[in-house]
């Protein structure tokens, strides 16, 4: 009797860059990490200018604020405005997934089968062109200069 | 906790983060497009109008429950992503505590500020 190998598919830590041969939802769910910890570490310098900077008064308020014209941080300010928006919309999608909306219908199992995440498809891929077109307009806005 | 209820907390404050940040973001950057609205902001990251909505309960309120769903959510999410490495108990304990005294030190020190600010 053939042996069944446990953990087959378990692609370890490697699994957070590269998910080989597995579909667009693996990949999205891989930016969804990736964007989730480049939030994180947005979020702890954010929070050290927003109380520690701030208890020294107005002048280091006013540099810091000052700095963050700088152009390399106008484009740290695009990759974190990217992020969120990725990271919400694509959150918004894994919960009403999860909460059971955006499936389709039940079918029979009648050849050809129709599984779960190929219904969903049409919507994932809505999806990321919508987020695909706000990166770009925030490009527009954030990096060519804007309206 | 049951791990479905950390899950289900995750769910939750994603939630609230889309709609609070949402606000927080508008104010921050929008501020032409509220101008159409009539509502002026008065170039919000600068000195006076940040002091100026610190000392404004509502606003102080806000940003607390900001920080509060925010530090649950992003730190929730990397204790996740630590704990799929599939670490012994003990380190899973020691991760869990880390994360949490982290929360609250993050979230004290947050608070500490507009508190401070309100208080005068």
């Amino acid at each position: 009797m053939k042996q069944i190998q446990p953990r087959q598919n378990y692609l370890g830590p490697g699994g957070w860059v590269w998910a080989g041969k597995y579909k667009l939802e693996r990949y999205l769910y891989l930016l969804h990490r990736i964007t989730g910890l480049g939030i994180l570490f947005f979020l702890l310098i954010h929070l050290c200018m927003t109380t520690i900077f701030r208890l020294q008064g107005q002048d280091v308020w006013q540099a810091t604020i000052a700095l963050l014209q700088n152009p390399w941080f106008k484009i740290g300010e695009y990759l974190v405005c990217v992020a969120f928006v990725y990271h919400a919309l694509n959150g918004l999608r894994l919960i009403l997934q999860e909460l059971g909306f955006a499936m389709g219908r039940p079918t029979p199992p009648v050849y050809p089968y129709k599984d779960a995440l190929r219904k969903k498809r049409p919507w994932t891929i809505t999806l990321v062109a919508v987020i695909i077109i706000l990166a770009l307009v925030f490009f527009y806005d954030f990096i060519v200069g804007g309206w | 906790m049951r791990h479905t209820y950390l899950w289900f907390l995750q769910l939750v404050t994603g939630v609230l983060i889309a709609v609070l940040l949402a606000i927080h973001l508008v104010i921050m950057h929008l501020d032409a497009i509220l101008g159409l609205f009539g509502v002026d902001v008065a170039d919000a990251p600068s000195w006076e109008s940040m002091m100026g909505r610190s000392i404004q309960g509502v606003w102080a309120g806000l940003y607390i429950a900001l920080l509060a769903v925010v530090l649950y959510h992003a730190l929730n999410g990397l204790r996740g992503i630590i704990l799929e490495l599939a670490p012994s108990a003990t380190t899973e304990r020691i991760v869990t505590w880390v994360i949490i005294a982290f929360g609250i030190v993050a979230f004290i020190g947050g608070t500490y500020v507009p508190v401070a600010l309100l208080a005068g």
